[in-house]
């Protein structure tokens, strides 16, 4: 592939992936925590969480390709609940509690009340936070990437292990920490795919 | 699409993106890989903002509060996995020695909740037993036992593995056993209700106890017990985390009737709803509740099926 295609756009008068991108990372995910539990309270199935968040987030910027919504707030919140009704209704779940619950503002509000942005201080204790939380093994592969900024390589000299030990415990350590970052439990996730399956195309 | 795989592929992409070998055709692949989904950006920038707001760490350095310095932390990563497995031991090995200082003689604890309360009590073992509303529950934890009576309500047990030490649960007169695991166990009068999130759960009946075990139930089995028998439901994960919602204050009904569903509401609440005729209680009502909303609960049976509401003091009276 030639770099020059590298920064091409789409032919469509669009938002750009630089300012889509910030409107996500300044607007949409600081409401993470506040998302997270209105899928949690609205929806039954603890293991579905993840999944609809994630769902939601695409349905949001595929939502805001021709222009950012005014109030990012009630746009995330309607395009939550839109999104939980119709999996409810595809899954053919008897609710009608999640819909009229879904339908009160009230509650979006309230849950709204949480949300807050991390000062430089705060975002330092959280981070320190977060790196504690993290199993003994994934931290010290964490703090050698974060604080003394060694390659994979070099961490697994350091510590004696494979590359991809270290690769494992990495992505691990970096999925747990940012959820810990974004107001979430900084629970680790483990690959339910083994190592083998690379991301490169 | 799996998104827990989605953004493990994106912590790959974000890992590799740091390294110093990266070139532009990883670059091109990258970008192709983030133009092919949305969720693949979402997952991706949502990551790399969030490692990047944690940047701060490197600010820490070696403060002597965040880590030690190497010497322990090389211990644990000796390169034969079988040392790194005896490591892991021997950690274990000194939780469990911290933990144990403080156990006093095997004195029964009493532990309850009002109505409407809910209260996790960190067990001395490592173990955690959460209360349900309008619970009791005694708790003998020692070096050589480790047994619960739980005298009314409901409880979920969270137990931790101890060297094959069993952990036992009394309720009316089953004996639950297990070794470490997840469940729940709930107690009406004489009737218990078992249901398990992982691992293996042995039901006794303590009245007959040289009987053979009543029943081995594993994880997405509920078990219910009453005098002479045991009814093992249908497996069923999605059952047995309805079971569970009230660890997140939250009622599931399927095809419940409104008298089961009513008495469940009134385990939570002051206010009680009394159901006016049989016509009424027979009504199937499904959804996801809030156990505490006892008025958003008695408002949409009005919308819905018309029900007339009496409301008095402490009391709301629904009838066709």
């Amino acid at each position: 592939m030639d770099r020059t295609e590298l920064g091409a756009e789409p032919a469509a008068p669009m938002i750009d992936d630089a300012a889509l991108n910030a409107w996500f990372c300044g607007q949409v995910l600081p409401l993470e925590p506040a998302l997270t539990s209105f899928i949690r309270s609205n929806w039954r199935i603890a293991e579905d969480v993840l999944e609809l968040r994630q769902d939601i987030y695409e349905r949001l910027l595929a939502g805001v390709r021709l222009e950012l919504p005014t109030n990012t707030k009630s746009f995330v919140f309607t395009v939550a609940r839109n999104h939980l009704i119709n999996q409810a209704v595809r899954a053919r779940i008897v609710s009608f509690e999640l819909v009229a619950d879904l339908e009160s503002d009230a509650q979006v509000t309230d849950l709204c009340a949480t949300e807050r942005h991390l000062d430089a201080r705060d975002q330092l204790r959280r981070a320190r936070d977060g790196l504690e939380s993290l199993p003994p093994r994934c931290r010290e592969v964490v703090r050698l990437r974060k604080v003394e900024g060694l390659t994979t390589k070099e961490a697994a000299e350091r510590l004696g292990v494979g590359v991809d030990t270290i690769e494992r415990q990495l992505t691990m350590g970096m999925r747990a920490l940012v959820d810990f970052m974004l107001g979430g439990s900084g629970k680790i996730v483990r690959p339910r795919f083994a190592g083998k399956r690379q991301a490169r195309l | 699409m799996n998104a827990s795989h989605i953004e493990q592929e994106a912590a790959e992409w974000l890992m590799r993106r740091e390294e110093p070998d990266w070139s532009p055709d990883d670059q091109n692949a990258l970008h192709s890989w983030l133009e092919r989904s949305l969720a693949h950006k979402a997952a991706y920038w949502r990551l790399v903002h969030g490692w990047q707001q944690a940047d701060r760490i490197a600010s820490l350095g070696l403060d002597p509060a965040t880590e030690p310095p190497s010497p322990r932390s090389k211990v644990s990563w000796l390169p034969v996995a079988a040392a790194a497995s005896i490591a892991g031991a021997l950690l274990v090995g000194n939780l469990e020695l911290s933990r144990r200082v403080p156990i006093a003689a095997a004195m029964p604890v009493h532990f309850s909740t009002p109505v409407g309360g809910r209260r996790t009590i960190p067990l001395l073992d490592g173990s955690k037993v959460e209360l349900n509303t309008a619970t009791v529950v005694r708790t003998a934890v020692s070096d050589n036992r480790r047994e619960i009576w739980l005298d009314q309500g409901e409880a979920y047990f969270e137990v931790a593995h101890l060297n094959g030490r069993p952990f036992i649960v009394h309720a009316a007169d089953r004996t639950v056993t297990v070794l470490g695991t997840k469940f729940s166990v709930r107690r009406e009068g004489d009737k218990v209700t078992v249901a398990v999130i992982e691992g293996r759960v042995r039901i006794d009946d303590a009245s007959k106890p040289d009987d053979v075990p009543t029943a081995i139930i594993t994880a997405g089995d509920v078990a219910i017990a009453e005098g002479a028998s045991t009814l093992l439901s249908a497996k069923s994960e999605q059952g047995v985390v309805a079971t569970l919602a009230w660890r997140d204050g939250i009622l599931n009904f399927d095809h419940t009737s409104l008298g089961d569903a009513a008495a469940e509401f009134n385990r939570y609440n002051g206010k009680q709803i009394v159901i006016g005729d049989s016509e009424t209680r027979e009504i199937r009502v499904g959804g996801t509740f809030q156990a505490s909303n006892v008025d958003a609960f008695v408002r949409l049976l009005h919308e819905a099926y018309g029900l007339h509401i009496a409301a008095k003091a402490n009391q709301v009276t629904l009838s066709s």
